[in-house]
């Protein structure tokens, strides 16, 4: 799998998020191109989710710049984000338990009637029709998201992101809280959405998963970028080494990397 | 959100068509179960003192009564209900009526015809003097919502000092002394026999809610017909339809059994020129009293609000998960202080009906509000885990809670048997719908 | 989680009552030297400054009597926590406070701050509420002589026929016993018992929470469609004060029933102007500038070194006790035997509104007359 595009889809150059005494996030540099997967992946506390809380909005780096087809933009809150097309779908899900599906879909972005009243019955009717996609054989539209499996759940964070034509994904370990059948569903999905040209940043913990669906992989340790590498050219025991001991596979040695595995 | 401003709101998927058993029946018209629940708490409560009363209690007079007393505290019932949804509570209210109840007694006796100029013939002083009411509302519930959304102080303790020193205020208002003799056009609002709409609007407005109520059933099909989504089976539809329209049209007519007091008529009578007594006297029918009007119009407005509005999807969003709201790009803080700025407008109504009644204000109007309104609340369904309430099961709530105390009063049961029965009630209440949904989820 | 709430609300609140409470500034304490006008430093402590009497009559009346004889007055105010007045009786001894008046906030709670008071050589005068101490000054309005004129006037205009009974809050004695025993005297029981006198909400009446007007008049309007349901004419009612007199005008009046005779205690501005629109019948009216003159008084004649059994205190004839300038004996409900000044009471009529114009009352005569017609109402008014 090569990726062809000169301009990266996304950047993010210096990037900078301290908190609470915390240094979170220090000078990382990362990049995507469109149709592309970048796997990020690092221990607990790497600072992946709060890197990609400042791209999602959530949470403004304190310094450092994000590009978007090159030029620079300013994303200080979650509107922000999905101005530019911004999708993310959180570990958490985020999620309002009180309300339904379509509620969900199209929080913060509801279909009005032109007296300004909500259009529930145009938001269900997308939201059929998006979910159709994603999981024919959804059929509780009407009930709060509180009672729907994790799976469909998942499904309509997922549905709420490819509806409003996300060009950037991010993925906050998507296949934590699933079963097989459902992992599948999701790993083909996040197939599909690459080969339309999407770039995707996957958080995961899946050291397998990650192998399989990226292109790249980047790895984060104690809140800096150990280093970004192509999936081809390394192997499973150099990325845990990577995340583990946070050392780049050119500065690791063997033993170091059978010490791994005991 | 699931639609609860229907005439009975969905609560679940339609089962299929073949069930037969009565649970299946039931389903299929997708009435709201709590809401029904409490409309037969209320019935059965109300049917207990008619018995125990030997048939005094459940007549036209009474149970107009029961409706002007429940009012203010339903009305501001509606606004708390959003309150407690989004997570917070709002102690402060039985003060803001107190001083908005006294600036409504000052108004009309002393500040507008000594400091305003504006005498007791000036016009619409009393709508002035209302609006003058809902504005020192909306400004004081503004203040405590901006302290809390935007300032960050938890709603407990803004409410909490709300709570002591507006009512400190009322005090240096009146000297603690009580004021009285409003504008006889803004004592209507407290009810009585002129207080009310009238045998014609009474009925004017029974057909306009059974209108509505047929024109949202055929609406409400019309639109998922549109989306070829399920629909309900057209016997539940017709069923829906005609308890609703005998409903609105039984309370009506309740209303209109209601008759003013002949020695009243026969003075207005007297007065206006209506010529002679006619045989069996005047039997002039009173209606809908305005407290229960006005209640009926808020109602509806929160209603509205809350189901139809973007502003009503965000306070049950941010109840429910305000992560999930503020990831959303939704204005978290704005909705919040709007909740408050609402409760602050409803005081003022609620203000309005109470020193309308007294016909002045005295220093404790008002006092212990917030703990009605709050049980009428909770009663009515809403959770303070949040995310979860309702704007008409708050109304019944009050109806419920004031019912008893009536009912017990007219019973002559004193005040502390009074609180002993509703407290107990209120437990009862909130554990019941705590099994409930442990047992559903 | 709610009940915690209440908790905590009721804890902060106490705490932030606590906190607040002042009355009036107290003034720096006077050089100490015996007694005498000028240096009698007089300390008050109330237990409620908010409600709009104390302010209105009884300070002035205390205030005024003792600083025309050259002396002092200090205060303070326990906002209803016995906490804080037990603190206030101890800052008022250590600003140089010769004699103490004390509103006991609670009859039993105060003992602590006049055992202090009495180590100190302090005398002690119990104002409006008894204290159970030998050693005190009782001066009050003899409570249980409102509760008399309120019946016997009633009893006058209506002497048989179907009776309300709206009693105040059932945790004060006052309403629970010391009123309705006034109205025994007057012949309520025996009325009752010959049949004479039937009360609808009997036998013992509606108690109205905290005095609350709102509350009375939802009590009121279920009373009335009950007498309604019944059949039975209500025709008058004993209301133990004006704010529980002023919710039944309301209830009155919004069911369009007219206004049987009614009966107050308080003489508030907006019942006298009832009275004087023939919507209550009779105030009793406690004419507190005067017991707050007898107060200054006998402060006064105490800081000179009178003994308490020696004082004469002379106030204005229509409230003077019929037993004469000096203190008389008081049993007391707990079987103590204090030294007692009790005044009576007035009951006003809208025949003798002229009766607290003419004093100086606080309501005053535009309050009391506000929309009355000068050529049907009562002379006062003209």
């Amino acid at each position: 799998m090569t990726v062809a595009e000169r301009t990266p889809l996304v950047e993010m150059q210096h990037v900078n998020v301290a908190f609470g005494g915390v240094h979170a996030v220090q000078d990382v540099t990362i990049d995507l191109y469109a149709g592309e997967v970048i796997g990020l992946v690092g221990g607990n506390g790497a600072g992946k989710s709060t890197l990609m809380r400042v791209l999602s909005g959530a949470h403004p780096a304190d310094s450092g710049s994000v590009l978007i087809d090159g030029k620079p933009v300013s994303i200080n809150n979650p509107r922000d984000a999905k101005a530019y097309n911004i999708e993310t779908i959180y570990q958490t899900l985020a999620l309002a338990d009180n309300v339904d599906a379509p509620g969900n879909l199209f929080l913060g972005r509801e279909k009005t009637t032109r007296l300004g009243s909500l259009d529930d019955s145009a938001m269900e009717s997308e939201t059929r029709k998006v979910m159709g996609r994603l999981n024919p054989n959804f059929t509780r539209f009407k009930m709060p998201v509180k009672s729907l499996s994790g799976g469909q759940r998942q499904a309509v964070a997922i549905a709420r992101a490819v509806y409003f034509n996300a060009r950037i994904l991010i993925m906050d370990e998507p296949t934590a809280a699933l079963g097989p059948a459902e992992t599948a569903q999701v790993r083909n999905l996040i197939r599909q959405l690459k080969d339309e040209g999407i770039g995707i940043f996957l958080i995961s913990h899946d050291i397998h998963d990650v192998f399989d669906l990226s292109d790249r992989i980047s790895v984060m340790y104690h809140g800096e970028i150990v280093g970004t590498v192509n999936k081809d050219e390394v192997t499973t025991d150099e990325v845990l080494g990577m995340i583990i001991l946070g050392k780049p596979p050119t500065e690791v040695t063997e033993s170091e990397l059978a010490a791994l595995h005991v | 959100m699931t639609n609860v401003a229907d005439a009975a709101p969905a609560s679940g998927q339609v089962q299929p068509p073949a069930r037969t058993s009565i649970r299946g029946l039931i389903a299929q018209t997708e009435i709201d179960l709590r809401l029904f629940g409490m409309l037969l708490a209320l019935g059965v409560i109300l049917l207990t003192f008619n018995i125990l009363s030997g048939g005094k209690f459940f007549q036209p007079t009474n149970m107009v009564t029961l409706a002007v007393q429940a009012s203010g505290v339903a009305v501001i019932a509606t606004g708390m209900v959003l309150v407690i949804v989004s997570r917070n509570i709002d102690l402060s209210v039985g003060s803001l009526v107190g001083v908005i109840a006294m600036t409504y007694a000052l108004l009309m006796t002393d500040w507008m015809p000594n400091v305003l100029g504006m005498g007791p013939d000036f016009p619409f002083r009393w709508l002035i003097a209302l609006g003058l009411g809902i504005g020192l509302g909306a400004l004081v519930g503004g203040l405590q919502g901006f302290i809390i959304a935007y300032i960050g102080v938890p709603s407990f303790i803004v409410t909490l000092g709300g709570l002591l020193s507006i009512r400190g205020v009322v005090w240096y208002l009146s000297s603690g002394a009580a004021r009285s003799g409003l504008d006889p056009d803004f004592q209507l609002i407290g009810g009585g026999a002129q207080g009310s709409i009238g045998g014609t609007l009474t009925w004017i407005l029974a057909l306009v809610g059974c209108l509505a109520i047929v024109l949202l059933l055929i609406n409400g099909r019309r639109q998922r017909r549109r989306f070829d989504f399920p629909v309900r089976p057209v016997w539940a539809e017709v069923l829906l339809g005609v308890l609703g329209c005998a409903a609105v049209v039984a309370v009506a007519a309740f209303a209109n059994a209601n008759l003013w007091p002949e020695g009243l008529a026969a003075r207005i009578a007297a007065r206006d020129n209506w010529g002679p007594t006619p045989e069996g006297g005047w039997q002039i029918p009173t209606g809908f009293p305005y407290p229960m009007v006005l209640l009926l119009g808020v109602t509806l407005v929160m209603a509205w609000l809350a189901t139809r509005r973007r502003f009503g999807r965000y306070v049950y969003a941010y109840g429910g998960n305000p992560d999930a709201a503020e990831l959303a790009g939704i204005n978290t803080r704005w909705t919040i202080l709007k909740t408050f700025v609402l409760m602050g407008i409803l005081c003022a109504i609620a203000a309005a009906i109470a020193s309308a009644r007294l016909n002045g204000a005295t220093l404790d109007v008002g006092q212990s509000y917030e703990l009605y309104v709050i049980a009428a609340a909770v009663v009515g369904g809403t959770s303070f885990a949040g995310g979860i309430g309702s704007i008409p099961g708050a109304v019944l709530g009050a109806f419920v809670m004031q019912s008893l105390a009536y009912g017990l009063s007219f019973m002559g049961v004193n005040s502390p048997g009074q609180n002993v029965v509703a407290g107990i009630v209120l437990i009862i209440a909130v554990g019941f719908d705590t099994l409930n949904r442990r047992r559903g989820s | 989680m709610f009940s915690r709430k209440l908790i905590a609300l009721v804890g902060a609140a106490a705490v932030m009552a606590a906190a607040c409470s002042s009355g009036s500034t107290p003034s720096p304490s006077a050089a100490a030297s015996g007694g005498g006008g000028e240096d009698c430093v007089v300390g008050v402590s109330w237990n409620n400054f908010q409600q709009p009497r104390w302010a209105a009559t009884d300070e002035p009346g205390i205030k005024d009597t003792v600083e025309a004889a050259g002396g002092k007055y200090i205060s303070a105010d326990a906002n209803l926590v016995n906490e804080q007045q037990l603190t206030d009786v101890d800052s008022l001894i250590s600003q140089g406070a010769k004699v103490l008046i004390l509103l006991a906030q609670d009859q039993n709670a105060i003992l602590p701050a006049v055992q202090k008071a009495k180590d100190a050589g302090i005398p002690v005068i119990a104002y409006d509420r008894l204290i159970e101490d030998t050693s005190v000054l009782y001066l009050t309005f003899d409570n249980v002589a409102v509760g008399k004129a309120q019946a016997a006037a009633l009893f006058e205009k209506v002497p048989t026929g179907n009776y309300v009974l709206i009693k105040g809050d059932p945790g004060d004695p006052n309403a629970s016993t010391f009123l309705p025993q006034g109205w025994d005297d007057a012949g309520l029981k025996d009325k009752v018992a010959s049949g004479d006198i039937t009360i609808l909400n009997g036998p013992d009446g509606t108690f109205t929470d905290a005095w609350k007007t709102e509350k009375a008049q939802s009590n009121m309007e279920a009373i009335i469609d009950k007498a309604n349901a019944d059949g039975n004419k209500i025709d008058a009612i004993l209301a133990e004060n004006d704010s529980t007199a002023l919710g039944v005008v309301a209830a009155l009046t919004a069911k369009n029933y007219g206004f049987p005779p009614l009966s107050g205690q308080d003489g508030d501005p907006a019942n006298l102007n009832n009275v004087a629109l023939g919507k209550q019948y009779v105030d009793v009216w406690k004419n507190s500038l005067e017991l707050g003159k007898a107060a200054g008084q006998a402060a006064l004649q105490l800081c000179a070194g009178t003994a308490i059994a020696d004082l004469s205190i002379t106030v204005d004839p229509s409230v003077q006790p019929p037993t004469g300038a000096a203190p008389t004996d008081f049993t007391t409900p707990g079987s103590n035997v204090v030294k007692a000044f009790i005044l009576q009471p007035t009951p006003v009529t809208a025949d003798t509104l002229n009766l607290p114009i003419d004093a100086g009352w606080y309501a005053t005569k535009d309050d009391i007359c506000k929309g009355v017609d000068p050529a049907t109402g009562p002379a006062a008014c003209k």
